[in-house]
């Protein structure tokens, strides 16, 4: 079965003034997948959501949402009947309950989901009655996914949904997420996260100073681009470097750890017994897979801390 | 429809639930009322301003008999006079200085008394309106009583009448004037206040750009914060009428062109706040844009004292404030029962109100820049 795109994007470009947010910009999202636009704050992540749910006009390029074009009034009015929205740092109505702030977004759409069967989606029954201020910052982006869900939207985007949360919510949020997914919503998801797009998407596009570095399924761009699977001999030190050093040309010494690339199936096998022929001493050994983190540093040299590059 | 229903109703309920809001949209006008009645009914003066004018002169002078009966009237202690030139024209007198209570001693008042046929006009406000004018009436026949007395002897037959005339009530009481310039202030800070404050904070939160990416238009928007302030001015108006008529035995109530300046002011200065909103980013800074609009106008429209008293250039700064128009508005059809007046200000700030909508509607920001 052939795959339906419900957004497309052309050679998409944005503006302010001299600065240039998003300069050519294209891809496709399919109907039914998650699909994670990763990259540092500033990349132009929220410039590109924002510009497809008609918050903001494009300077140049074509965009298209469910059929319709972003730059049509019309396009725009059916565009927002359709889509579910969560934008940055979004907080509701501190005063009112969190039945009621479902309420009232629910009453801007002509249709909805019922408000009962959502509260049960995002696992709130016991708070409905409590007041959005009284929630804990996991809970309040329960009700803020909820919120986004009101109108059963064919898409739903979600602006950097995990920022500021604590890992056990940030998690809750992930299986909040991974449940939409399985229910067959399209999903499309900005985070500067790069283990969140990992875990969560079906595809990923990598944006960086407003152009797209890459693009593919997570395992397709660590294949592609994440580098070698690594032995790291915890607190091997000197000794243990020396004696890997013979087999293992590429083995490096780091910060008292050694790194060995793992190029083929026997490498592995062939470093420990090494390592215990020649009774190395070493704390732990630790086979890493490379990741999307290793993807953005090997395309781009640097890391994304906090959502700042480093 | 449903959408406005719903912005009202969510607004509503936040209003209820935050305490200081509440505080501020409701008890803060009623403290101002109760401390500014308190104030006044305090500090005035327990002696009543009384007006004579004594038409009676001879030769330059008082006639004997018109002399003797302005000290009987001066002796109580209780009525302060003032006197009225002989010539004046007394309509004229009674209009530009807000006489509310005289007393005329015509011509030929001496030779009368003499005739024993002698009449004094005593001209108040009605009684039912301010109460001091039945004591001073109280008072003055308890004089003519014993200026008859004094001047034929024991069971006298009547010497002075007294013909008795009732003003028009220019003079209210301070409470009378304060209530609706306290409406305005309130229409006036409620408005601005809750629009600023609702676009400031709900911009902030992230909600308005949520509901920009919903079906609800701007306009639609607009409409419900600006029909809540309504809502909201409605009820502050009515605690404050209700506290004014159940403590301050207030007369002055709402007409029908009250009730519509009510409104027009209900619908300004949200679209004033509207407005403002636009250049304002944060909730402190919301705040300070407030006060800074509403402070100055709020003194310079006449709310709490007439314009009259002000220097000249700033009664010229008050023309220019829709403030200034609805208070004058409110009391002309609350107190002054002048209702081309109340007319044509309501007019005024209806106008001003629906250019307010239209600029806040056109500036507001709904997508992102």
């Amino acid at each position: 079965m052939s795959k339906e795109a419900v957004i497309t994007v052309d050679s998409l470009v944005k503006k302010y003034k001299d600065v240039t947010a998003v300069n050519g910009v294209s891809f496709t999202v399919n109907r039914g997948e998650v699909f994670s636009f990763v990259g540092p704050n500033g990349a132009g992540k929220t410039t590109t959501v924002e510009i497809l749910v008609c918050l903001r006009d494009l300077t140049a390029g074509k965009a298209t949402v469910l059929g319709f074009d972003v730059s049509s009034r019309k396009g725009q009015q059916q565009i927002r009947k359709r889509v579910g929205v969560l934008p940055q740092d979004f907080n509701t109505f501190d005063l009112l309950t969190v039945k009621e702030n479902l309420n009232y977004y629910k009453k801007m759409y002509d249709i909805g989901l019922d408000i009962n069967k959502l509260i049960k989606l995002v696992n709130l029954e016991d708070k409905t009655k409590t007041l959005y201020k009284n929630l804990s910052g996991g809970l309040k982006k329960r009700v803020a996914i909820a919120i986004t869900l009101v109108n059963d939207p064919d898409i739903v985007f979600l602006d950097e949904p995990t920022t500021g949360l604590d890992p056990k919510a940030r998690r809750d949020v992930w299986d909040l997420i991974a449940g939409l997914r399985d229910q067959g919503k399209t999903i499309f998801l900005t985070t500067h996260y790069m283990d969140e797009a990992e875990v969560l998407s079906d595809r990923v596009v990598i944006i960086s100073y407003g152009k797209i570095i890459a693009d593919g399924t997570p395992n397709e761009l660590i294949l592609k681009h994440g580098g070698k699977t690594t032995l790291i001999v915890e607190d091997g030190g000197k000794e243990a470097h020396e004696v890997l050093k013979k087999s293992f040309p590429k083995a490096r010494l780091d910060n008292g750890d050694v790194l060995v690339p793992i190029h083929n199936k026997s490498d592995l096998p062939d470093a420990v017994m090494s390592l215990n022929e020649n009774k190395a001493k070493f704390a732990e050994l630790i086979v890493r897979r490379p990741n999307l983190e290793d993807v953005f540093l090997n395309l781009t040299g640097k890391k994304i801390v906090d959502g700042e590059l480093n | 429809m449903k959408r406005i229903a719903a912005i009202i109703g969510g607004a509503l309920r936040t209003w209820f639930r935050s305490k200081s809001t509440l505080f501020w949209t409701l008890a803060f006008p009623i403290l101002l009322m109760l401390l500014f009645g308190a104030i006044f009914s305090v500090s005035e003066d327990p002696r009543f301003d009384f007006y004579v004018q004594n038409q009676d002169i001879v030769d330059g002078v008082p006639s004997p008999l018109s002399d003797t009966f302005v000290g009987m009237l001066n002796e109580t202690g209780v009525l302060n006079l003032k006197m009225i030139d002989p010539v004046e024209n007394t309509e004229d007198y009674i209009d530009e200085n807000g006489v509310e209570m005289m007393i005329q001693i015509p011509e030929g008042f001496h030779q009368s008394c003499i005739l024993q046929n002698a009449t004094v006009v005593l001209k108040t406000v009605p009684p039912e309106v301010d109460t001091s004018a039945a004591t001073v009436r109280g008072i003055v026949e308890q004089i003519v009583e014993i200026f008859n007395t004094i001047t034929t002897g024991q069971n006298p037959p009547k010497v002075v009448t007294v013909q008795l005339e009732s003003m028009g009530s220019e003079k209210y009481r301070f409470i009378d004037y304060f209530v609706p310039g306290l409406i305005g202030m309130t229409l006036m800070t409620t408005g601005i206040f809750g629009a600023v404050g609702w676009n400031t904070r709900n911009r902030e939160l992230g909600i308005l750009k949520k509901l920009a990416t919903t079906p609800l238009s701007k306009l639609e928007w607009i409409v419900g914060v600006v029909l809540f302030e309504l809502v909201m001015c409605a009820i502050s108006t009515g605690i404050i009428l209700a506290v004014g008529v159940l403590i301050f035995d207030l007369r002055v109530l709402p007409s029908i062109y009250s009730i519509l300046l009510i409104v027009a002011g209900a619908i300004t200065f949200p679209g004033m706040g509207m407005v403002i909103a636009r250049f304002v980013k944060e909730t402190d800074s919301a705040d300070a844009a407030a006060n800074a609009i509403t402070f100055p106008m709020m003194f310079l429209s006449g709310s709490f004292f007439p314009l009259e008293m002000m220097p000249e250039f700033l009664r010229e700064i008050a023309k220019v404030l829709p403030l200034t128009y609805l208070n004058n508005g409110l009391r002309d059809s609350m107190v002054y029962g002048n209702a081309q007046s109340a007319l044509t200000n309501t007019a005024i700030v209806l106008i001003v109100g629906i250019a307010f909508i239209i600029i806040g509607s056109l500036i507001t920001s709904w997508r992102q820049e």
